[in-house]
């Protein structure tokens, strides 16, 4: 999954990345139990870390179009722009989830701008918050935004300046009642952040005992 | 706000028209401007190094304390909306009403002093427009949707169930949980054109008209619906809402009303095939009545003729006594004369105007004596079996007939057999039901005693059957039958108060069925009358007779007998010579006269005068002139003409005996 031109990390890196992206969607977990009126399970199936083009390409795997999506940009150490992603046909499941079953139609769509605000706010602070705390720094983090549209747009917004960046590629699991949804959580870094997103990983394996084996485990 | 400020800070915090706390790094207030004192009713002296826990104590806090502890810790911002938590804080407008807010919280300050700014907007009135307009639109949506008989279904994009109303669920029979968020194609078992018609809506294109789905119930069955659609769309998202009528009892009626009308159809041709059969019965009945009433006319007549050709001839055989071959040629005329006789009787047998002498017999036995005549006129090469019930009723018919119809009955069978095969002859008890009747309209339903003759033959067409009954018609190669037989048999039958029928398949045989009815007497003694000698006497004979030459020849004959005669042309003339007081032993009168006055009432009347007086009848036919239905009662005595001396010696000898024995006993 990457690429010969950017920035990689070695299987060690990766591994320490998915625990820490675990750990992050694990603390969002707690927050969104708190919330969510049905149980929401949460799980990382995979993170890589790939072009913009292989990203957009991902998010038109599977024929699904239109995405909805909440977007936080951060700065600070590192900076860029984190998005949360769901099939637009499938956030409404999310939604109903979020605020129950016993709404109408139109409450739903009434709540639908809210209720993934604030899901998307829970779950990018908490791995936001995870990455920060964990390599010692602070963030600055925007307040949320739902966007509706699909990949292409969503990772060619304005202010965006450089095409050799990369995307840290989440894929998360909503275990819901009523089936699955597959969503994605995307980091777009630009080069700096990345090298220093590389070297972040390099002293937090050193901080934790230098090696670790961990893989992706199921973290709600 | 008393925040150190330089710049003026305090007042232009307190002067935004929204709530502003500003939390230090301990997670306490450092910071509470005037918006805030008034919503909350705390001053900000009061709030100022406590915690929100410890402000807002015994409120649930939800999400607000993580999130300002992520603001602080790691620079994450939140928003917590009024939407998902509403009434967060215990806020309130200047008029003390439920202050509604969202809360948004982002990191603040710097790196060396951290701090967190949670800020509150008032939402109130634009979440009271949403929650009237909500309240309006629902209680619209309620009269029309929740209460609509009709199934009201909407659907997403990706055809995932977002809205069903209580119709749907009932006519589903899912709890509405399940329904929701359920791919709309699994509910319906014509799946294609489920999906068919849900994109063709989806794409802006309503069905043209109501399509017919098959819905899959959560019990397994099938339901008749059928939908129309439309879309609409609310911001980004495109929903279809369809509309699902229930028409199973629509189905249900067409089916019935479709089934009411194959079943008339059905019964239209039952009726139509019942009519044709009763017409066929009726024209076939029309037809035998009509060549029945041709042939007995033209045979009485013609029995009348042959009885002065053969009157005549018997005297003229004794005037020629002597002459050899002048007696020769009279026998060969007497036996032209008795094979006409017989041809003319069978004529009459059809036509059911033969006089019949109907005794109380027991068939059994009856048949049983007949079996050495039976194996004589079927030859070496037919086997008969006779099949004789046990205990078989009595019936009431003329032996003779019965007799001859048998023997006719087996002659046919052996010829259609060529003489090589098995004749089967069955006599039973049966009762012919109202149902059987009803199937054969010319039948009486009753009990009867049935006689059926079985062959192994070449059976009929059905378009000889048709026939079959018919005087002169044979399929016999000529001058091997007459056609006459079943039409005889036929005749009597029907006069017998009987009913024949024939079933005959062509290459395996016929089974010819005669149903005699049963009488509750008991059984008559045959006498046979044929056995007594020929005997002349000198009484006194009055013969009532309207054609003269049939009363010269018959008076010739009687004469010859040596009995005295009177004569009379009609029966008034022969009443008038008994009134006379003449002494008279036989009145022996024709049965149809001209006249007032008729034979029948002749015979009564001269029997009021001379109780013991003898009294023969002699016909062409009998018509119905001795009896209903043609039969005889028992003590009516009766010469078929033409009849030959003898027949009429023996009879005339019988009747005077009968009577002297009366006459006697009294």
């Amino acid at each position: 999954m990457t690429d010969q031109t950017m920035v990689s990390l070695s299987p060690l890196e990766l591994d320490a990345l998915t625990e820490l992206v675990n750990l992050g969607v694990g603390n969002a977990a707690v927050g969104l139990r708190e919330m969510v009126k049905e149980e929401v399970l949460l799980s990382v199936p995979k993170v890589a870390i790939l072009t913009r083009q292989q990203a957009i390409e991902n998010l038109g795997e599977g024929a699904v179009k239109r995405l909805v999506a909440v977007h936080q940009n951060f700065d600070g150490d590192i900076r860029g722009r984190a998005l949360l992603m769901f099939p637009e046909a499938q956030s409404m499941e999310l939604v109903r989830a979020v605020v129950g079953g016993d709404l109408s139609l139109d409450d739903l769509i009434e709540l639908e701008q809210e209720a993934l605000a604030e899901t998307g706010n829970i779950l990018l602070n908490g791995c936001l918050s995870t990455l920060a705390n964990s390599f010692g720094r602070t963030l600055r983090v925007s307040l949320p935004e739902v966007v509706h549209g699909d990949g292409s747009e969503f990772f060619n917004l304005t202010s965006w300046p450089r095409a050799d960046d990369g995307v840290l590629f989440i894929y998360i699991n909503f275990a819901l009642r009523r089936g699955d949804i597959q969503g994605y959580l995307a980091m777009l870094l630009d080069l700096p952040s990345l090298v220093t997103l590389k070297e972040l990983l390099a002293s937090y394996i050193v901080s934790i005992g230098g090696a670790t084996t961990t893989s992706a485990t199921n973290a709600s | 706000m008393q925040a150190s400020d330089a710049l003026g800070a305090t007042a232009v915090l307190d002067a935004i028209d929204g709530g502003v706390i500003v939390i230090d790094d301990a997670e306490r207030v450092a910071g509470w401007n005037r918006w805030m004192e008034v919503a909350s009713g705390f001053a900000e002296a009061q709030v100022l190094g406590r915690t929100l826990a410890e402000i807002f104590a015994g409120v649930d806090l939800k999400r607000l304390p993580a999130a300002i502890r992520a603001a602080l810790g790691s620079g994450g911002s939140a928003i917590i909306t009024h939407a998902l938590n509403p009434a967060l804080l215990p806020l309130q407008t200047r008029s003390q009403r439920p202050l509604f807010h969202d809360i948004t919280v982002s990191p603040a300050g710097s790196a060396q002093a951290s701090r967190c700014l949670v800020f509150i907007s008032d939402v109130t009135m634009a979440t009271k427009r949403e929650r009237f307009l909500r309240l309006r639109q629902n209680a619209r949506y309620d009269a029309v949707v929740a209460r609509a008989a009709d199934v009201i279904l909407t659907v997403d994009d990706a055809g995932v169930v977002q809205f069903i109303n209580a119709a749907g669920v009932s006519q589903f029979g899912y709890p509405e949980t399940e329904l929701l968020g359920r791919a709309a194609v699994e509910m319906f078992q014509t799946r294609d054109a489920w999906i068919a018609n849900w994109r063709s809506a989806l794409e802006g294109s309503p069905f043209s008209q109501p399509v017919e789905l098959i819905a899959q119930r959560k019990d397994g069955s099938a339901s008749y619906l059928e939908a129309s659609a439309s879309r609409w769309s609310s911001g980004t998202r495109t929903f279809v809402t369809v509309i699902l009528r229930d028409i199973n009892q629509r189905r249900a009626t067409d089916a019935a009303l479709r089934e009411l009308n194959q079943t008339l159809e059905e019964r239209v041709q039952q009726r139509t095939a019942q009519l044709m059969k009763a017409e066929e019965t009726l024209r076939q009945s029309q037809k035998m009545e009509a060549i029945g009433n041709l042939t007995g006319g033209i045979a009485h007549d013609f029995n009348n003729l042959l009885h002065i050709i053969g009157a005549n001839l018997h005297l003229l055989k004794r005037d020629v006594a002597g002459n050899e071959p002048a007696q020769l040629r009279v026998q060969r005329a007497l036996d032209g004369v008795a094979r006409s006789a017989k041809l003319s009787s069978q004529l009459l047998a059809f036509a059911r105007q033969q006089p019949l002498d109907p005794r109380v017999i027991h068939v059994e036995g009856f048949i049983r004596d007949m079996d050495d005549m039976l194996r004589k006129a079927v030859g070496d090469g037919i086997t008969i079996d006779m099949v004789l019930d046990a205990g078989l009723w009595n019936t009431l018919v003329d032996p003779g007939n019965v007799e001859n119809a048998l023997l006719n009955l087996a002659i046919n069978a052996r010829d259609a057999m060529e003489g090589r095969g098995r004749l089967k002859i069955e006599a039973s008890n049966v009762n012919l039901d109202a149902d059987y009747a009803r199937a054969n309209p010319e039948v009486m339903p009753g009990q009867y005693v049935l006689l059926a003759v079985t062959d192994t033959g070449t059976g009929m067409t059905a378009e000889v059957l048709q026939q079959a009954f018919d005087p002169f018609f044979t399929t016999k190669p000529d001058g091997r039958g007459t056609g006459l037989g079943l039409s005889m048999v036929y005749g009597f039958v029907k006069q017998s108060g009987g009913h024949i029928k024939i079933d005959s398949i062509v290459g395996q045989g016929t089974c010819i069925r005669i149903y005699l009815p049963r009488s509750l007497q008991a059984e008559d003694h045959l006498v046979e009358v044929d056995a007594t000698p020929v005997a002349g006497g000198s009484e006194m004979v009055l013969v009532a007779e309207d054609d003269d030459s049939v009363r010269d020849a018959v008076v010739a004959m009687f004469n010859d007998l040596g009995y005295r005669v009177l004569k009379a042309r009609d029966a008034q003339s022969a009443l008038t010579i008994i009134e006379s007081g003449m002494p008279i032993d036989l009145l022996f009168t024709d049965v149809v006269m001209p006249g007032p006055l008729q034979s029948t009432e002749l015979a009564r009347k001269a029997r009021e005068r001379m109780p013991h007086l003898a009294v023969l009848f002699t016909s062409g036919y009998s018509q119905n002139a001795l009896a209903p239905g043609g039969r005889l009662a028992a003590e009516v005595e009766l010469l078929s003409k033409p009849y030959s001396r003898e027949a009429l010696a023996r009879k005339v000898r019988h009747v005077l005996t009968s009577a002297a024995e009366r006459r006697s006993r009294a």
